[in-house]
């Protein structure tokens, strides 16, 4: 019998007051990850010291870059060191995620009956994510099939999902050799619907109801064009980029337009300063020159 | 003299009537291709005598042993004949009346077959004479169709064969405990390196190894001692239905063939399904070496397969993730087992340190070659890399070219074209493949495709540095500053700045070279393929 090895990646930048409480809760799990692979993206706080006190921990696996690669990149980093260490499923998420005790547990039994109810192999398998005062975290609801209630009147905890966010989302390995890993080069933002979207090739995934982590975010919100400002246009500017690229190049230019009219109405409504709109319309004319492909892991051992 | 009809295994299927004196002059290649041959035709015709008209050539012919040719008495002008002779099958009484006639080719001596074999037909010369011509720009073309193609190939599903029920009763089977081997051709590159060797092991094991190859073979080392006393018959294609059937079942009859070991033979898988369902207790293995662009090969031909058999051996980690992960084999029947101490002494590959390199800055640098002189392994690469470095480094650098095949004439022409002569010292098989890598200071691998070479563990046994295209698993062994692009212009340009690199800073090659060492180490504590196969055929001897 095949030891089934899970690895859980988590990618953290500059959230030393969080990370501790977030290694912890994936260790304490009570179907403890095989190994704990924690990717700092050249964090510039005290992270450091948070991860020196895990280095000598048996199953945490430590990457220190050199330079900040965004959430993209981090997560393709982690998900490839976890494929070459020869992980079977990989499990990520943000450094302000905390996994209830049976959140892996949950995930792996989720798959593995919806894997057999449907008999088919499917690409990912995601937690219910509460925001801090136990509601749904707006911002990582995952986006339901047209049939997603399938395995419910089946009397499964799992609904499928057609994409999610890299808040507590499990991979099996052969989606990383089929499809490679996520797009680097988006830095931050939609590049967890690019991916998810990308495997549901193979597939739907799964939200595993009974799989439950709390999302720490400030506030309980989801991504809304309105909101845009000079402090956190940067952000916007990388979604922006990505989605016009995704939609251009992965849907068709008609689902790029209805992003623009989305966006457009979205700024408009939230009375964004022209000199912020054009920014970001600058930026949605960049996706669709931009084309990044996706880097496939590889195994040398 | 000795005969050189000893020590082959084929006389335990058949009996010669009355041996004729040419039968002991025969060479002892040409012998065993004509027991191999007498063997098939006596177990396809079991009872009846086999009247044999042999013959050989001076020509570039392969031979034709069991193709539907041997049952023609007309032959072209160039053969020769050898004599005549007769043969029956062992265990059952000969008619006295019947008598069947066959015409066996021994073919022209294995220099002769060495060349470049090109379909007949005017495109394909006039491709031939464009990839002569300008191999690289060729090639560059053929890398760019070989990445659309794969792309189509994989996002296509690979047919599988129905899975059998096993029939609760086989066939009868005869008492000498064997395995049944199959092979592409007799010529011991990487692939049929391993599969000699699995070869012994079954001797070792107690199991009398019967060898089937695919292609036609007159390779020479159909002579070497892993083939005494083992029954080898080298098929030559197109056979009859019912002979390759009679033949088969002869086999399972005469011995009980425990397991079948398919090492690169296309005729053998495409009759699995048969075994499997005549003789369902024999268990189906094979091992795999490289996955093949634009076809995926007998990877691809091991998948379609798969359902009938019992376990793939895979030597490298890229095949182990492509059968499980990428067409979702089950794990276990997926085993990674390396070939890392085929050619090499297993402690020259623990984690023991480097050879002490004794380059100094400014001291010269030595790049080899080391392999066939095949469209695989791009020599012409190489010899372009060789003219750059001597334009850019003059004497700095020597090169050599071990090696030999059917690029081998376009190879010396292409040394005088790039006026090469005095540059690149050419090393055929006559001098020993170590003195060269005792030599060596950089291993270049240009090939187009690889699993994983033999040659960079022997390289790095020999303390020399592996700078090798990106292919197969290529990256397990060798440091990932040294893994250069596959597409030809690309390996050109970074192989000349890395080799320049190299020699300008002996430390870091020093460096390179102590973390190669720890790179093939580590590859080299996974599984070994000899354990794993030495105990699948104890358990089949048990």
């Amino acid at each position: 019998m095949t030891q089934t090895n899970v690895a859980a990646v988590i990618v953290t930048y500059n959230r030393a007051d969080k990370l501790g409480k977030v290694i912890e809760q994936v260790l304490s799990q009570n179907r403890p990850a095989d190994q704990i692979i924690v990717v700092d993206n050249a964090s510039t706080d005290d992270t450091g010291v948070v991860l020196d006190a895990y280095q000598d921990r048996a199953t945490v696996h430590i990457e220190r870059l050199t330079e900040n690669t965004g959430g993209a990149g981090g997560f393709a980093h982690g998900m490839s060191v976890a494929y070459e260490r020869g992980a079977d499923y990989i499990w990520i998420m943000d450094d302000d995620c905390y996994a209830d005790s049976d959140a892996l547990r949950n995930l792996l039994d989720g798959q593995a009956a919806a894997e057999a109810s449907m008999g088919m192999r499917l690409p990912f398998s995601c937690s219910v994510v509460r925001w801090t005062n136990g509601d749904v975290c707006e911002m990582n609801n995952p986006e339901p099939t047209w049939d997603w209630g399938k395995l419910l009147a089946r009397g499964e905890q799992s609904v499928l999902v057609n994409s999610c966010s890299f808040v507590s989302v499990m991979f099996p390995r052969w989606v990383l050799t089929q499809f490679g890993l996520p797009l680097s080069e988006y830095f931050i933002w939609f590049d967890d619907q690019e991916y998810t979207r990308r495997i549901t090739a193979a597939g739907p995934g799964i939200q595993v109801l009974s799989s439950t982590v709390t999302h720490d975010l400030a506030v309980n919100r989801g991504v809304n064009f309105g909101d845009v400002n000079d402090a956190n246009l940067w952000k916007f500017t990388y979604g922006v980029r990505n989605e016009a690229s995704y939609r251009w190049h992965h849907e068709d230019p008609f689902a790029a337009l209805r992003f623009a009219q989305r966006l457009y109405t979205g700024l408009k409504g939230g009375n964004v300063p022209w000199r912020l709109r054009r920014r970001l319309a600058k930026k949605f004319i960049e996706g669709v020159r931009f084309d990044p492909k996706p880097a496939f892991p590889r195994t040398v051992l | 003299m000795t005969d050189p009809h000893d020590q082959t295994g084929a006389h335990r299927v058949f009996e010669i009537l009355h041996e004729p004196d040419w039968f002991s002059g025969l060479s002892k290649r040409e012998a065993r291709l004509l027991d191999g041959a007498l063997a098939f035709h006596c177990l396809s015709r079991p009872g009846e005598r086999i009247r044999a008209t042999v013959l050989r050539t001076e020509g570039r012919h392969f031979p034709s042993l069991t193709d539907h040719r041997t049952s023609t008495i007309e032959w072209p002008d160039d053969r020769t004949v050898v004599g005549t002779i007769e043969a029956h099958a062992t265990g059952h009484p000969v008619s006295p009346t019947g008598v069947v006639d066959v015409v066996l080719d021994l073919g022209g001596s294995p220099q002769a077959l060495m060349r470049n074999e090109q379909p007949p037909g005017r495109v394909h010369a006039a491709r031939d004479a464009v990839r002569r011509r300008a191999p690289v720009a060729f090639d560059a073309l053929r890398q760019h169709r070989t990445d659309r193609l794969e792309n189509r190939r994989m996002s296509q599903p690979i047919p599988r064969v129905g899975r059998l029920h096993d029939t609760s009763v086989g066939s009868s089977r005869g008492s000498t405990k064997a395995v049944l081997f199959g092979l592409h051709w007799l010529e011991l590159g990487g692939a049929e390196k391993w599969a000699a060797e699995t070869i012994n092991l079954a001797r070792e094991s107690g199991l009398l190894p019967i060898v089937l190859s695919d292609r036609p073979s007159g390779h020479p080392d159909i002579v070497r001692p892993t083939f005494d006393d083992a029954l080898v018959i080298p098929l030559t294609h197109p056979m009859s239905g019912p002979q390759e059937s009679r033949v088969l079942s002869q086999l399972f009859e005469r011995f009980d063939i425990r397991g079948v070991h398919i090492h690169h033979c296309s005729w053998l898988y495409q009759r699995l399904p048969w075994i499997k369902a005549q003789y369902p207790g024999t268990e189906l293995v094979d091992s795999l070496h490289v996955l093949e662009w634009r076809t995926g090969g007998f990877v691809d031909i091991a998948l379609r397969l798969s359902n009938v058999m019992d376990a793939h051996h895979v030597i490298s980690p890229q095949l182990r993730d492509y059968l499980v992960d990428r067409q979702g084999l089950p794990r276990e029947k997926v085993q990674l087992a390396t070939l890392a101490d085929l050619t090499v002494d297993a402690s020259a590959v623990a984690a023991g340190p480097a050879p002490a390199p004794t380059r100094k800055a400014g001291d010269p640098i030595t790049v080899a070659f080391v392999g066939r002189f095949t469209q695989q392994k791009r020599p012409y690469l190489f010899l372009r890399l060789a003219a750059r470095l001597r334009d850019s480094l003059g004497d700095r650098v020597r090169f050599v070219m071990h090696g030999d095949g059917e690029l081998a004439a376009e190879v010396r022409a292409d040394l005088s074209r790039l006026r090469l002569d005095g540059v690149v010292e050419l090393r055929g098989a006559d001098r020993p493949v170590s003195r060269t890598l005792e030599e060596a200071d950089v291993l270049v691998i240009s090939s187009d495709n690889e699993g994983v070479t033999l040659t960079s563990f022997e390289a790095d046994a020999h303390g020399a540095l592996v700078v090798s295209a990106d292919v197969g698993s290529q990256a397990s062994v060798v440091v990932p500053e040294l893994v250069l692009p596959r597409a030809p212009l690309a390996f050109l340009k970074d192989a000349e700045t890395t080799i320049t690199s190299l020699l300008e800073d002996p430390d870091r090659a020093a460096a390179l070279l102590a973390r190669q060492r720890q790179q093939v180490a580590a590859f080299a504590a996974l599984p070994r393929a000899r354990d794993w196969t030495r105990e699948l055929y104890e358990r089949w001897a048990s």
